[in-house]
């Protein structure tokens, strides 16, 4: 999902850059609050930040005869809401732009877009819904995790697209172009990232109890005190 | 949740080595990064598009892969803290003669 450094023509650039800055803004004070109101909790949403920096800095290899990483957001998304993955995702593209040669500063803005603000709020809005029909929490966590990371990719294939239509099908076969470039190699790799998700969440819910209950996590679990 | 954990760990290895038997059968296998192959999509739809920008600094293939090693070491480091620290701080809560429960 990372769009190379020049890789978008400069309007478009700017564009994604100009949409995704309020997301990190209010990312930064949001995460500002949340260590000023609940200090008992840095430590997890730095566990959460570790995870995304991992993840991402694996490259994992496909039935396709490719490779491509997870993005890890799907986690913090999950626990913190998915406003706080703007500031992490962000730092992990940066660290990767500037070290790495991974990225680009120009395409910063469409590659936070993708990984730090779609994929977390998709994660985020499938958790709050599956949760809601009543699925177990570890099918939902793994749904989260999974689906977030297929948006990510897809929404920078719609960023391609959008930049570079095809010249006889526009857009529209831009996009499933592009698409056709990550998808199939995504796939089994979403899956790896939903198991691993759910594995740090099955760990957390035997060991921070204490942190969980201060986020109001999972949601579902919300409900009941509600009612009891 | 040992049991499941490593059974969902276990999966997630199998998938991966899973993956490399079945994509080493693909012809041209070379296991090149999709971001790379979506920029070369890029240059074939639109031949004359020129990147306007260049990378601020690219770092020897060596070193790149060195800082790609360093970037999951922190990642795994600050994690791996983190669940040693509250498994530690469990058991040392259920080990404690008082507890009652």
């Amino acid at each position: 999902m990372h769009i190379t450094e020049g890789f978008l023509p400069p309007l478009h650039a700017a564009a994604w850059t100009a949409l995704a800055l309020p997301f990190v803004v209010v990312s930064a004070r949001r995460v500002h609050r949340l260590m000023q109101d609940q200090p008992q909790i840095k430590l997890l949403l730095a566990a959460s930040g570790a995870f995304a920096f991992l993840l991402s800095a694996l490259k994992l290899p496909s039935v396709t005869g490719s490779c491509s990483h997870a993005t890890g957001t799907g986690l913090g998304a999950i626990l913190f809401g998915p406003s706080v993955m703007a500031l992490m995702g962000t730092l992990v593209l940066l660290f990767q732009t500037l070290l790495l040669a991974h990225g680009g500063i120009t395409t910063l803005g469409a590659n936070v877009f993708s990984m730090a603000i779609v994929g977390p709020w998709i994660a985020y809005a499938v958790l709050r819904g599956t949760q809601q029909l009543g699925a177990p929490l570890a099918l939902s966590v793994f749904l989260a995790a999974m689906l977030g990371d297929w948006a990510t990719y897809l929404t920078t294939a719609g960023q391609l697209a959008l930049a570079f239509p095809d010249p006889v099908s526009g857009i529209a076969g831009s996009f499933i172009k592009f698409a056709s470039v990550f998808a199939p190699t995504q796939l089994p790799l979403a899956v790896i990232e939903g198991l691993l998700t759910v594995v740090i969440v099955n760990f957390l819910r035997e060991y921070s109890g204490e942190e969980l209950q201060n986020l109001k996590f999972p949601p579902q679990a919300l409900a009941t005190e509600g009612r009891s | 949740m040992k049991a499941r954990n490593g059974g969902l760990l276990v999966l997630a290895a199998m998938l991966a080595v899973g993956s490399v038997l079945i994509g080493s059968r693909q012809e041209d296998a070379e296991f090149a990064g999709t971001d790379g192959q979506a920029m070369e999509a890029v240059t074939a739809l639109n031949p004359d598009y020129q990147p306007w920008f260049e990378l601020l600094w690219e770092p020897p293939a060596e070193i790149a892969s060195g800082l790609f090693a360093l970037q999951a070491a922190l990642g795994a480091g600050v994690l791996g803290y983190y669940l040693g620290f509250r498994r530690g701080q469990a058991h040392g809560r259920q080990k404690r003669p008082d507890a009652g429960d």
